[in-house]
């Protein structure tokens, strides 16, 4: 039953959310698998608070044995602690309402913390793809070589130096990413698209279910 | 009860491929038909890489994406909880360490009876540690400057990738890649997979990482879903073909069949 009763949740679930997207009621009024569906999406959010617990609780306790035993690096499991408690803490006073200063506070710690690290992280793109980029690049097989080609075709048909050497590089970068680039893309989206409805259906009839744990 | 305006062609498709599907299924079972998947150099080269992290006594990593599972790339999120239930195995057989970061809470229960699981199958349950899975963070950028430290504190030998991913793809393969970690990657995001091709040593494209279950399980069920995909996909060609013909005979019938 350990098993059982999981499948048979997520195929009964599966199905109401399914048919409520595709089938309502002849004379326009509103359904009753709609009507459920909704249900069903407030439990998820029921049911994603407890993960939410769950998680908080593994963070906890990993990082609080960080500190107690003293290990490398402990001090920054204590400023993620931290960090968690005066998040929740003034995110709730701000929630509550009552206090002008928090309720300026909790944006202000958002804006001036999160966001600019967040931004931080993400500018370290550029980097990184300039590193993989040129191992990427690297002549050591006909692949890369080709790849390497088209790079710098459709780079030069991109930057207006490009157009300055030879006018047709920007239509051979325009035909590169329109014709074979476009054409790549789609085979590999069909594919992935009918992969993932094939999986879905094999979740829904629980013939995948490798992520409930244990032997099948 | 009538079916909404312009979901008819929707619901057609899916009862045609649920047909399709549940048809190989049942003649894989029967053993009328037994579809072979060709070989997927990413998935063989998941067992080299806790090979070579036994050898050099580190860690594997495992992300099974940063998508949730009750979203419409929760099936990418699924596979790659396959895949990883496939590398704790493994890793228990090696005696080797496993590292499984997590981003969406809703999936950290999951992975975690994942691996837990997975020890007690291998016979290894003392393995399971408190930190084998951990929830980093569900802030996107968070939970990748979490992975690159675990990446850099650990010296992780083998980076393991699968499921859906977003910006911090590059991230994680290029970390990974500065801690000389062998990297294997699957995922289903379009924009991601030429950040994955050109940075990890292997890569699973698009409905790969799908067929990754049934690949490595060799299971007659799966792999029978996976052959009746096969099928959807020749006739989804099929109609390709004759819809770009009527298109430029500049008949218009079947997309407009389409669009009911």
């Amino acid at each position: 039953m350990r098993r059982e009763v999981p499948l048979i949740i997520t195929f009964v679930v599966g199905m109401i959310v399914l048919f409520a997207n595709i089938v309502t009621s002849a004379d326009g009024s509103d359904f009753f698998l709609k009507a459920w569906s909704t249900e069903i999406e407030n439990w998820i959010i029921i049911v994603s608070a407890f993960a939410v617990g769950l998680a908080t609780v593994n963070l906890f306790r990993i990082h609080g044995d960080n500190i107690t035993r003293q290990r490398p690096g402990w001090f920054n499991s204590l400023a993620l602690l931290l960090a968690i408690v005066v998040f929740a803490v003034v995110g709730s006073i701000a929630r509550l309402g009552s206090s002008e200063f928090f309720d300026t506070l909790n944006p202000n710690l958002y804006d001036a913390i999160i966001a600019p690290l967040s931004a931080a992280m993400f500018a370290m793109l550029a980097f990184y793809i300039a590193s993989s980029a040129y191992r990427a690049f690297r002549m050591r097989s006909l692949e890369a070589t080709v790849m390497l080609i088209a790079a710098i075709l459709i780079m030069l048909g991109k930057a207006p130096v490009g157009e300055m050497i030879w006018s047709k590089f920007p239509t051979i970068s325009t035909w590169l990413m329109d014709i074979p680039n476009t054409v790549g893309q789609r085979a590999i989206m069909i594919g992935a698209a009918i992969g993932g409805f094939a999986t879905s259906l094999r979740i829904l009839l629980g013939i995948e279910r490798g992520h409930l744990g244990g032997a099948e | 009860m009538m079916i909404i305006a312009g979901r008819v062609t929707l619901l057609v498709t899916i009862l045609l491929l649920g047909v399709i599907v549940v048809a190989g299924i049942n003649m894989s079972k029967s053993g009328k038909w037994t579809p072979k998947i060709r070989r997927l150099a990413g998935l063989d080269a998941v067992e080299e890489a806790v090979g070579r992290a036994t050898e050099m006594g580190a860690p594997v990593h495992f992300s099974p994406g940063i998508g949730g599972i009750t979203d419409q790339i929760a099936p990418q999120t699924f596979a790659g909880l396959e895949v990883l239930r496939y590398v704790t195995e493994l890793t228990a057989k090696y005696n080797t360490e496993i590292i499984v970061t997590i981003r969406q809470p809703t999936v950290f229960p999951l992975a975690q009876e994942i691996v837990r699981q997975g020890y007690i199958t291998a016979g290894r349950p003392d393995m399971f540690q408190e930190d084998t899975v951990q929830f980093l963070s569900s802030e996107q950028f968070a939970y990748a400057a979490g992975v690159l430290g675990i990446f850099n504190r650990r010296k992780v030998a083998a980076n393991i990738m699968m499921g859906a991913f977003w910006a911090e793809s590059l991230l994680f393969a290029e970390g990974g890649a500065q801690v000389g970690a062998i990297q294997v990657a699957g995922t289903a995001s379009m924009a991601q997979l030429p950040f994955f091709v050109a940075a990890c040593d292997y890569c699973l494209l698009g409905e790969e990482l799908y067929a990754a279950g049934a690949y490595l399980s060799q299971d007659k069920v799966k792999l029978g879903s996976i052959g009746a995909q096969d099928i959807a996909k020749a006739i989804t060609m099929v109609i390709l073909l004759v819809g770009s013909l009527l298109a430029t005979a500049e008949i218009d019938a079947l997309a407009n069949l389409l669009k009911k």
